[in-house]
């Protein structure tokens, strides 16, 4: 799940930037990242967040789970997100 | 979704930011110092009066809501608020980090120790202008160098980022080794920075006797650009003498082999800071730049401060400042730098020539050669 203190700053192009005050560090992200870090909240699977994104998004790729979960996995190293265990 | 996930944590590239990431903030209009050639006072657009504490507060909810990153405090002195801690809480309440502007002379134990705790401090910026008390306080006034070099003490002892900044003038331009040695081999700065005194505010009053005439303009940088030499990366400049000398060395480099353009020069593209920055008197005024206090845009909790942003004729005026060419002034003509200079600072250019759309007579290098100038 996102880190409740970790800053969105969404830009015109919809694009963004997430920003944790507690360490200054900065990250940008497309508007899929967006779309997944707004899902991020603890009440989420990556799965139905995985499947709302490719409801959402046109032109959905076959790995977007990987991809996805690859994109929470450096969040969560970058201590912009937590990781639970799924119990689903 | 074509674009992939994997490869998009990079930053965004956007001119204009759909809301400002730095706020900077002359918290107080008060100073326990007056300074000889202090930017901020006798400025006669200001109105030099503090908000209370429930204003800043509520203003500093809306940056949190707008996203803002960091708000940088100046002044006046920002350790004179005696509500510094409720304000700085309040900034951190609304998940921003801050940084704050000092002579120095007002920190202590207690305040730097909260400032630690916060975990958001970037750093705390004290002015050093000599090396010595009887440099520094030439300007500066008697017991501030005393008071400067306790509070970077205090600061780090605490291990708050102690940024310095020396303002270079005629009384210190033949100090400047001392000065480096003092920060960055006494006391252990990791660096500092410099600028040098401008016709701005009550250094207009003290213009003859402060700024640097040619040949102390050519010294200072002379003397900059050696102990960038000796101190590798330690020494920096966003203005004044080193960013003159480094500037002015690529310029003329650049018109002797008859090189291109730069990509940012024969515009008026000097400064960025209106597409992430913006700027608060200490009476709530909202305006560009300090630098630009006349430009009034607005009131803080009257006004949004998006809207401002997104909307105002005249930032959006300063913003688009960038596509106006050097080749349209008098004061350029003829000038064969042109393809290599942007103008520069249009805070000078407003105060020396009083219009913002013009470019800085003070960063001129054809001027500064005609009078005498040599580059190092």
């Amino acid at each position: 799940m996102a880190i409740p203190g970790v800053v969105l700053r969404e830009e015109f192009d919809d694009w963004a930037i997430l920003f944790n005050p507690d360490t200054a560090d900065a990250v940008g992200t497309n508007p899929v990242g967006v779309a997944v870090w707004k899902r991020m909240d603890g009440k989420r699977s990556l799965k139905e967040i995985v499947l709302e994104i490719k409801t959402s998004f046109e032109d959905a790729p076959e790995a977007a789970l990987e991809e996805i979960t690859a994109f929470v996995n450096t969040l969560a190293e970058k201590g912009f997100a937590g990781l639970e265990l799924e119990s689903k | 979704m074509s674009a992939k996930l994997k490869n998009k944590i990079e930053p965004t590239a956007s001119s204009v930011m759909r809301t400002p990431r730095t706020l900077d903030i002359e918290i107080t209009a008060r100073c326990n110092l007056r300074c000889r050639y202090c930017y901020f006072f006798n400025n006669p657009a200001i109105e030099y009066r503090d908000l209370p504490t429930d204003e800043w507060l509520k203003f500093f909810d809306e940056l949190g809501s707008l996203g803002v990153m960091n708000v940088i405090l100046a002044g006046g002195e920002p350790f004179i608020r005696e509500d510094l801690p409720i304000l700085l809480e309040g900034i951190v309440h609304n998940r921003m980090r801050f940084s704050l502007l000092s002579n120095g002379t007002l920190i202590n134990d207690e305040i730097a120790a909260f400032i630690a705790r916060s975990g958001r401090c970037d750093y705390v910026q004290v002015s050093v202008d000599g090396s010595c008390a009887a440099v520094h306080d030439s300007c500066r006034g008697k017991g501030s160098f005393e008071g400067a070099i306790r509070g970077i003490r205090i600061l780090q002892r605490h291990r708050v980022n102690v940024a310095v900044r020396v303002t270079i003038h005629r009384n210190n331009v033949h100090d400047l080794e001392n000065i480096a040695h003092l920060l960055l081999d006494e006391l252990g700065l990791p660096g500092f920075g410099t600028n040098s005194a401008g016709y701005l505010g009550t250094c207009r009053l003290n213009a003859d006797d402060l700024l640097l005439n040619i040949e102390e303009r050519k010294e200072a940088m002379a003397i900059l650009l050696s102990l960038t030499e000796k101190y590798p990366g330690r020494i920096s400049a966003n203005a004044g003498p080193l960013t003159d000398g480094r500037m002015w060395r690529r310029m003329e480099g650049a018109r002797k082999q008859n090189a291109p353009a730069f990509h940012n020069g024969g515009r008026l593209t000097a400064c960025g800071c209106p597409s992430s920055i913006i700027s608060v008197r200490a009476d709530g005024t909202i305006v560009p730049c300090s630098m630009l206090a006349h430009s009034e845009l607005g009131r803080i909790n009257h006004d949004s401060l998006v809207e401002i942003w997104q909307h105002s004729p005249a930032l959006n005026q300063l913003r688009s400042r960038h596509t106006i060419p050097l080749t349209g002034f008098e004061f350029c003509a003829g000038c064969s730098y042109i393809p290599y200079c942007t103008g520069n600072c249009p805070g000078l250019a407003y105060t020396l020539t009083g219009k913002v759309d013009h470019p800085s007579p003070d960063a001129c290098l054809r001027r500064f050669l005609e009078e005498g100038g040599t580059i190092p």
